[in-house]
């Protein structure tokens, strides 16, 4: 399959697009009012010019392409892998690189791993994990179906997309799947859409882990691989089973899917027919055709935190391909159509008894929980750090309660919970939603 | 590695530590060269070492020691200044300060507001606007500093109603080259009074427009003022400099705006053209705006009352005058401040490419036109575009005269040809009399040439008495 993954040196122009402004170092906004915020989750903790926003991390891109810094320094490769890759700082630039932001980090972790130093230690265990089990977690494939559990106890067995044809597939992922914490929001997916009646299978054991988190920490070929068997599967899955949609509760399984696999040449045919929607987007969708009876209460002070891989990262940067309008390559304006930031509001406010709150940085600003980019794999501590920072502020914001779609945050932010002894309660926007359908 | 043999190996990166620990200095060599450049013409170079303070005592100890052992200091908030002026000269420490971000005291009673030097004009305007207070914000990143401006005499969006930011201090805690710790204004009477800076002698004077070469500010005073509700542009075009010059003159001496500001077609676009595109036949060369904040109806219409009759003396006089429409996002961007947008350089850079740097004067508004005419000369045949401002200052006839010049930063041919470009401007407007601020060592040289030799020596000599082994910035003033 041919892939357009941009190295490091084919990127040099837009590297070269950078002013060294700064202005990625805050989350700002005239408004009025005027907010300002601290954007960036590598800067605030390490705090060296190098480590701080686009600013910092396309400094050391030049410095690699001009060959004063050479990724065989285990410092700097690790100052590589210092960053989430969470485009906070993406969402502030307004130059021409700026649709490339994310993706000339990637290309300099990408460039770590072809010349076989990268990734760090830790990362390069979950990469094995990976080549060995398909998934990241280390789990055996009979572990990948756990959570369907109580379903089987309760005689409401979900389909095997591998037996049984269905019209969707839920993508589960791997957190959900094996991350014991994380394993109550596939349940309630599961539980939401059986409620609803939805004709609805799973891949179980066969699933396959999507590859956000080796594309994110540079393996490209890892990516590859098990993108190209999803691609394949996703096809045969549509033309053998009848699936016309792909739904995954999973932000990283989300932006990998809908985003990253793009750079696929046979992605438009071999993903003809399906539509790839995350659940939150789904429900939403039937909430407005009225066909998601929220009816239950559920009590609570609720402020919603923004993943960044359904956020931000599914900005849509519109560029002068032909320099029609400025020049060849211009970037012209983003359209936030993909960011799913109104429909989970909009739910979580649908549900009865539910207060809602919101924190100061949110949407395109959404502080990074500091989970991403392999920073919970190769950083831990500093990524529950990071999460408890996010915590403090639903604090402050008056929440009790904070709410989110993605399985990495929920896990990442009830760390960063814990770590500053905060009463904070995490949930999954499924886990409310379920509560507030009435049992079939 | 043990402490002592790691000290063995870099004794000067263990004493910093020591100082602000493990991990806040740093002699890596990925972490320096993040400091080695910016946007400007400077040639990068880069520091031995970086250290970030938190605490004032920090800084002290710093300072000690680098003066004991005659290690160069450079101060740091965020390198924007457009100047290499962070860009160390002859290596040494480089000292971030952008940590230092606490905003001590908003006083709406004095109109005082107190501030560390890492606090960004971003973080003081959220910290304001709920207070309806308000302040001079440049053109620049809002994640740039309000000290670092304001000590560089810089420029903002209230200059022409309350003067330049460094006319807006009000009292400064600095450390010095030396370690000890001074304050100058009224807060060196009475440690809580920041209000003035008057009426002593003018100490503060030691460290404004010295580019981090005199001490580290850590505590700056500066002046924040209510913020009247209504906002009014006067929006006009001139077919010619001389004739925008005209009408800034005579608007200017009614003294009813925050900003009187022109700017060239090159300039009006976004962004500026690069390399330089000839303005179209049926658009003016001048634009200008002029902003005005009321607090009633009334007292608005007042002033456009004023306005609308400097415009008709203009046009009596048959100057080229004309009310017009500012082009729209190159006005948002020049009156909705600290701006996101020009911040990031949009308006600038996005057709030139990394690279930005200017001939920034401040020159008497009578000369304007004939320096405009020579830059314009200078900069088309060097296929630059002359994306001139001019900006009236409070109560006088002089002001800012300068050429934003962007240019494709990854070619080396390019980059000279601005900077000799931009070198050529600025000895045209200093052979008139104007005077460059926060100028990089090539401006300063430029200046020194032409410096009186008494001021050579008070300068000389006011900075060996501040800092007898050179250490501050060194080489940053020319001399
Ligand atoms: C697009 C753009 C537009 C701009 N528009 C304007 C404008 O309209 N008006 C204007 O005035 N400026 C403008 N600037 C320049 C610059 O942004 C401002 O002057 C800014 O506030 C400088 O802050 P900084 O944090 O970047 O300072 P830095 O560049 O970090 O430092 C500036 C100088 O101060 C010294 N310094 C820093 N901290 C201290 C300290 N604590 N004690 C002593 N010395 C210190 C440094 O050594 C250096 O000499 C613009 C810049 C850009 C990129
Ligand atoms: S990435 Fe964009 S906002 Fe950040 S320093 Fe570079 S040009 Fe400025
Ligand atoms: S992606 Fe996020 S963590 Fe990385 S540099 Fe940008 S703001 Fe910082």
């Amino acid at each position: 399959m041919q892939w357009n993954i941009p190295s490091l040196e084919e990127l040099e122009h837009y590297i070269w697009r950078c002013t060294a402004c700064g202005t990625c170092r805050v989350a700002y906004d005239f408004g009025p009012p005027a907010t300002c915020g601290e954007i960036c989750p590598s800067g605030s903790e390490f705090g060296f010019e190098g480590y701080m926003a686009s600013k910092g991390k396309i400094a050391f891109a030049r410095g690699i392409l001009d060959g004063t810094l050479d990724l065989a320094d285990p410092e700097f490769l690790e100052a590589i892998y210092k960053c989430t890759i969470c485009a906070g700082c993406q969402s502030q630039c307004q130059l021409d690189h700026k649709p490339y932001i994310p993706e000339i980090f990637e290309a300099m972790r990408r460039k770590a791993v072809e010349s076989g130093v990268g990734p760090l230690p830790l990362q390069k265990n979950l990469l094995q994990s990976m080549k060995s089990y398909n998934n990241p977690y280390q789990g055996p494939r009979r572990l990948r179906t756990d959570w369907t559990r109580p379903f089987k106890k309760a005689k409401k067995p979900i389909k095997n997309l591998n037996k049984e044809p269905a019209e969707i597939m839920f993508f589960v992922g791997c957190t959900g799947a094996f991350n014991k914490q994380a394993q109550g929001i596939p349940q309630a997916t599961a539980s939401i859409f059986q409620k609803l009646g939805l004709d609805f299978g799973i891949l179980g054991e066969s699933e396959v882990c999507c590859g956000s988190t080796a594309m994110r920490v540079g393996d490209a070929e890892e990516f590859k691989r098990v993108a190209e068997h999803n691609l394949n599967l996703f096809r045969q899955m549509a033309d053998e089973k009848g699936v016309k949609t792909i739904i995954t509760s999973c932000a990283g399984c989300y932006r990998a899917i809908k985003k990253d696999y793009c750079l696929s040449a046979d992605y438009d045919k071999l993903m003809d027919g399906i539509e790839v929607i995350h659940t939150a987007d789904y429900l939403h969708r039937l909430w407005q055709e009225g066909k998601l009876p929220l009816q239950n209460a559920v009590e609570g002070t609720f402020t919603y935190h923004d993943p960044c891989h359904t956020g931000r990262h599914l900005n849509k940067f519109i560029i002068d391909e032909d320099g029609s309008e400025l020049w060849p390559g211009a970037y012209l304006e983003l359209s936030e159509e993909d960011c799913l930031y109104d429909q989970p509001r909009e739910l979580l406010a649908a549900i009865p008894g539910v207060e809602v709150v919101e924190m100061k940085r949110v949407r395109a600003n959404s502080y990074c929980c500091g989970g991403g980019g392999g920073v919970m794999t190769g950083f831990g501590d500093w990524a529950t750090k990071n999460a408890g920072k996010r915590i403090s502020e639903g604090v402050e914001a008056g929440a009790s309660d904070m709410v989110s779609i993605c399985p990495f945050c929920h896990y990442n932010l009830n760390a960063g919970a814990k770590s500053i002894g905060s009463a904070m309660k995490l949930y999954d926007l499924t886990e409310l939603i379920d509560r507030a359908l009435p049992e079939k | 590695m043990t402490a002592e043999a790691a000290k063995q190996l870099d004794p000067i990166l263990e004493e910093l530590r020591s100082i602000v620990g493990e991990s806040n200095a740093s002699a890596a060599k990925h972490i320096r060269y993040a400091y080695s450049y910016d946007m400007s013409f400077v040639d990068p170079k880069m520091p031995d070492y970086v250290v970030m303070a938190t605490e004032v005592e920090q800084i002290q100890e710093i300072m000690r020691f680098a003066n004991q052992e005659k290690i160069p200091v450079v101060p740091y908030t965020a390198g924007t200044n457009i100047g290499g002026l962070c860009i160390p000269e002859r290596g040494g420490i480089l000292l971030d300060l952008k940590r230092m971000n606490k905003i001590i005291d908003i006083d709406p009673l004095d109109g005082v507001a107190v501030i560390e030097p890492g606090v960004s004009h971003a973080k003081l305007a959220d910290a304001l606007f709920p207070l309806g207070l308000r302040f001079g914000w440049p053109v620049g990143p809002p994640s740039a500093s309000v000290s670092s401006c304001a000590i560089s005499h810089g420029i903002g969006g209230l200059n022409a109603r309350y003067g330049l930011q460094s006319q807006e201090i009000t009292s400064m805690e600095v450390v010095l080259p030396t370690g000890e710790l001074v304050r100058v204004g009224s807060c060196a009477i009475q440690k809580d009074a920041w209000h003035s800076t008057l009426p002593m002698p003018k100490l503060d004077g030691l460290f404004k427009g010295w580019l981090g070469t005199t001490g580290v500010v850590t505590k700056l005073g500066v002046n924040v003022h209510p913020a009247p509700p209504l906002l009014k542009i006067f929006t006009v075009s001139c077919e010619t400099v001389e004739d925008m010059y005209s009408y800034m003159l005579n608007l200017s001496n009614y003294e009813i705006c925050d900003d009187i500001t022109a700017v060239s077609w090159w300039l009006s676009q976004v962004p500026i053209p690069y390399p330089y595109k000839p303005k179209p036949d049926d658009a003016a060369e001048w634009n200008s705006y002029a902003t005005t904040f009321s607090w009633t109806e009334k007292e608005r219409d007042a002033r456009q009352e004023i306005w609308e009759k400097v415009v008709a003396e203009e046009q009596a006089k048959g100057t080229s005058v004309q009310v017009t429409h500012y082009p729209e996002e190159a006005l948002r961007g020049r009156t909705q401040l600290p701006s996101q947008v020009v911040g990031s350089t949009k308006n600038y850079c996005k057709q030139g490419g990394a690279g930005i740097s200017w001939p920034g004067t401040f020159t008497p508004a009578k000369k304007w036109a004939p320096v405009y005419t020579r830059w314009k000369d200078i900069l088309i045949g060097r296929n630059l575009s002359p994306s001139v401002r001019m900006s009236m200052y409070r109560g006088v006839h002089y002001g800012m005269l300068r050429a934003m010049i962007p240019f494709n930063k990854q070619s080396k041919e390019e980059t000279e040809n601005a900077r000799q470009a931009i070198i050529e401007c600025l000895r045209v407007d200093l052979d008139e009399g104007g005077i460059p601020y926060k100028p990089p060592v090539d401006f300063a040289k430029e200046i020194n040439k032409r410096a009186d030799q008494g001021y050579l020596m008070l300068l000389k000599r006011v900075k060996e008495m501040l800092d007898p082994n050179d250490i501050m910035n060194p080489g940053k003033l020319g001399i």
